[in-house]
């Protein structure tokens, strides 16, 4: 059911809708309100779509068959939408009527989007951070820029000797330098 | 005035380097935190020009504590160093109930005010120098309550503005802002952005703050009048771009701009 907000007069009235597509609807479509949720919901679909165009074969070219389930579903298990994003997309990918559609190279892809996220966005004093799924043989790691002019650099690992599987669809360690003389930590589970 | 340019990525490096070769910008501005993994001697020695800092990604207004003081350490350390022209920093919301926000939102000016406040004085203590705050391109009404918000926070705590000039000309086609309305914050501030906007996808358009555009009329006819509170001995003027980065069209601008502040030495400010 519908339901009509008072005029917002602050961005603050608006936060619990600029992530969740279905929000934006309680506003009039000629509104202000109206068009200040529908650009920040395109920066979430941009960044989704444009660092993974492989998903638009899945989903048609405007996204919005995963797009606006996706984030639904995110909003209801409040997931922070944090460097994680792609990798909860995948876990509702595997859930959906896409799932048998879903490629190992796309969910690498993915992998690679989180870390590239995380290299990118992580204030820590960690450099690098390490991906795996329970359910696919390489790692997926990203490290934050080491140059005045580089970038991050995200890399997918097959290692001779395979570490344990993550105890859930995912798991990620953080490291200082490439160096691993620490040896395996063992994986945390990525946060919600 | 200075003028200078923004450097946020790595592939933009080569046009950082044209432009300071040719004389379009006297310093760059460093988007501090997106390098804190490059070692110290590399950033003093990168681009043999002064710099600025333009924090983005601390979110001192709702980041935990420890992890607060672990990016201070890091950015003091670079802060004695390089002995950046300013160091600045961002009043906006990141996350709201503990997701992420991609678009960032703008702070209620009123009912925030104490917790802001309080994390700008703990936050400048952090950093061990003055921090300038930059104003956000305000869409809804709530923007009219920025400026005196802004000069609140100065008076109570001494932080500045980085005053964006092209986010104030947003917020007064937005909601309405009176230009003049900026007039003490400006007098008070000697460190200044400027950048292109564009408009929303959808109707009523919105201006948007987007970096990808060339500097607007409006942008210029403000810098243009307001060109003695601006200008002054130690004032800096940050030219932005974060997309479409068409070289003719970024030299044209800081032409444009230069042609507002000649680098002749200026007089005093009235």
């Amino acid at each position: 059911m519908k339901t009509e907000h008072p005029l917002p007069r602050t961005d603050s009235q608006l936060l619990h809708a600029l992530s969740v597509p279905q929000r934006q609807g309680d506003y009039p479509r000629d509104s202000r309100a109206f068009v200040r949720i529908d650009s920040s919901l395109r920066v979430y679909w941009h960044t989704l779509f444009d660092i993974c165009p492989g998903l638009l074969q899945l989903s048609g070219p405007d996204g919005l068959a995963i797009f606006r389930p996706f984030m639904s579903w995110a909003a209801q298990q409040r997931l922070s939408l944090n460097w994680t994003y792609y990798l909860w997309l995948d876990v509702w990918l595997q859930q959906s009527s896409f799932a048998r559609h879903v490629t190992p190279a796309l969910r690498y892809q993915l992998m690679g989007a989180s870390a590239a996220r995380w290299a990118t966005g992580d204030r820590s004093e960690a450099n690098g951070i390490f991906l795996a799924a329970a359910d696919l043989p390489d790692l997926v790691c990203g490290w934050k820029t080491q140059t005045l002019e580089g970038a991050r650099d995200i890399e997918q690992i097959e290692l001779a000797e395979p570490l344990p599987a993550p105890g859930a669809a995912f798991g990620y360690f953080t490291v200082h330098s490439r160096h691993l003389q620490d040896g395996f930590p063992g994986w945390t589970d990525v946060p919600r | 005035m200075r003028i200078g340019f923004n450097y946020t990525l790595g592939d933009t490096a080569p046009l950082v380097r044209k432009l300071l070769a040719g004389g379009h910008i006297d310093y760059v501005e460093l988007l501090i935190d997106n390098f804190l993994a490059v070692p110290i001697d590399e950033l003093e020695t990168g681009f043999a020009a002064p710099v600025g800092f333009h924090i983005m990604f601390s979110k001192f207004i709702e980041n935990d504590i420890p992890a607060l003081e672990s990016l201070a350490r890091r950015l003091r350390a670079l802060i004695e160093r390089l002995r950046p022209l300013y160091v600045s920093d961002h009043v906006a919301r990141f996350s709201h109930d503990g997701r992420q926000l991609y678009h960032l939102a703008e702070i209620d000016y009123v009912s925030d005010y104490p917790q802001v406040r309080e994390r700008v004085d703990w936050w400048q203590q952090q950093l061990g120098c003055q921090l300038l705050l930059e104003n956000y391109p305000s869409i809804m009404d709530g923007g009219h309550d920025a400026p005196a918000f802004h000069e609140r926070l100065y008076r109570d705590t001494g932080a500045g503005v980085l005053f964006d000039a092209s986010n104030a000309v947003c917020a007064h086609l937005n909601c309405g802002v009176p230009l003049e309305a900026w007039e003490g914050v400006i007098e008070h501030s000697s460190h200044f952005h400027t950048a292109g906007y564009n408009l929303s996808i959808l109707q009523p358009h919105l201006i948007l703050d987007t970096h990808d555009q060339v500097l607007s009329e409006a942008t210029l006819g403000f810098l243009q009048r307001y060109r003695g509170l601006f200008d002054g001995p130690e004032a800096t003027l940050t030219y932005e771009r974060d997309g479409r980065f068409d070289e003719a069209e970024i030299i044209g601008d800081l032409q444009r701009l230069r042609g507002i502040f000649p680098s002749s030495p200026m007089e005093p400010r009235t």
